[in-house]
């Protein structure tokens, strides 16, 4: 076994053990750990969407003038139909469009 | 009582076209990064968190940044430790053993479909159950048709293929916004992270630029309420 095989494998390991573990402790710990209000609240709110921007924006400045057009494409489409299909569609198809006719 | 894990698998079935569509995607992707097929398929089984997954194969590499893996995936599976929170009501008559066996099948999409059921009828965590359960084989039968499909595309540069990660996140992103209070934590996030992915090597910049940007809103949350 390569020892790339053996990394994944440990990264497999400790990813489903530990949302296994964020999974049942969140519902065994319940209310007691994360008051109605608070920082740790407001903190693990943001979590979600700061991580998936911090993914995709320097993603979209590294596909050049045609990733900001997909992105801004994408921010209509969510702005009018909230569709996270639709959007992944356009996304996907202007930066296929602009590979295969203008590159 | 009827049925409960049946009637949780069909309230899920219209979602999990959409589930279906997503594994798919990600089993594509799963064959131009290089992951085996065997790891796939135990990523689906133990982790069984679809953006998490998505995470790990785009930072899937040569070689493989163990820590900023893990941490990066179990940061974006933070919430699930307020899902499980919030399910404390559909729990509440259960042992620990039923809360052990139920939890790992809640996913976004069987815990709002579930939390939408609860308000209006009195069901049990076998609904739960059954939408997880629907959930997982959409979800198992999308990524491994993907992945097997996916062998046969030579260029998935010219479908515009790798950018469907792209668009899928930044379209979570955006189905995330609750209000103008969320635009300058934002808009801290991608600053940050624009500028680190520059200095730093490797994935590590995905952390640091979350972490930065949720605890800028909790400092202007803090100002604003003086």
């Amino acid at each position: 076994m390569s020892s790339i095989d053996l990394n994944a494998l440990i990264i497999i390991f400790f990813v489903a053990l530990g949302t296994y573990s964020l999974r049942v402790s969140g519902l065994l710990l319940s209310s007691k750990f994360v008051k109605e209000e608070g920082d740790l609240k407001l903190f693990l709110d943001y979590l979600p969407s700061t991580l998936l921007l911090a993914l995709v924006v320097p993603s979209i400045l590294k596909e050049g003038m045609i990733g900001l057009v997909a992105a801004f494409l994408i921010f209509l489409c969510m702005y009018k139909t909230k569709s996270i299909l639709l959007s992944l569609l356009i996304g996907v198809v202007t930066i296929a469009l602009y590979r295969n006719f203008f590159l | 009582m009827k049925n409960e894990f049946l009637d949780g698998f069909v309230a899920n079935m219209p979602i999990g076209i959409s589930v279906f569509t997503y594994g798919s995607v990600l089993g594509v992707l799963s064959t131009q990064k290089g992951v085996e097929l065997f790891e796939l398929v135990l990523m689906n089984i133990f982790i069984f968190a679809g953006s998490s997954q998505f995470v790990l194969v785009q930072m899937w590499d040569n070689t493989l940044d163990i820590i900023a893996m893990i941490t990066a995936a179990l940061l974006i599976n933070l919430r699930y430790f307020l899902v499980g929170a919030s399910l404390n009501p559909l729990f509440k008559q259960s042992s620990k053993k039923e809360k052990f066996k139920y939890m790992h099948f809640a996913t976004d999409e069987s815990w709002a479909i579930t939390m939408q059921r609860l308000k209006s009828q009195d069901i049990t965590p076998k609904f739960l159950f059954g939408g997880g359960v629907c959930i997982f084989l959409t979800w198992f039968v999308g990524t491994v048709l993907g992945y097997n499909l996916g062998e046969f595309i030579n260029d998935p540069k010219i479908y515009g293929l790798d950018f469907a990660f792209v668009a899928i996140f930044f379209a979570l992103a955006l189905s995330m916004y609750k209000g103008k209070q969320d635009i300058t934590p934002w808009i801290i996030t991608a600053l940050v992270a624009v500028v680190s992915s520059l200095y730093i090597d490797g994935n590590f910049y995905i952390v640091i630029a979350a972490i930065v940007g949720s605890y800028s809103a909790v400092i202007l949350h803090k100002r604003k309420s003086l």
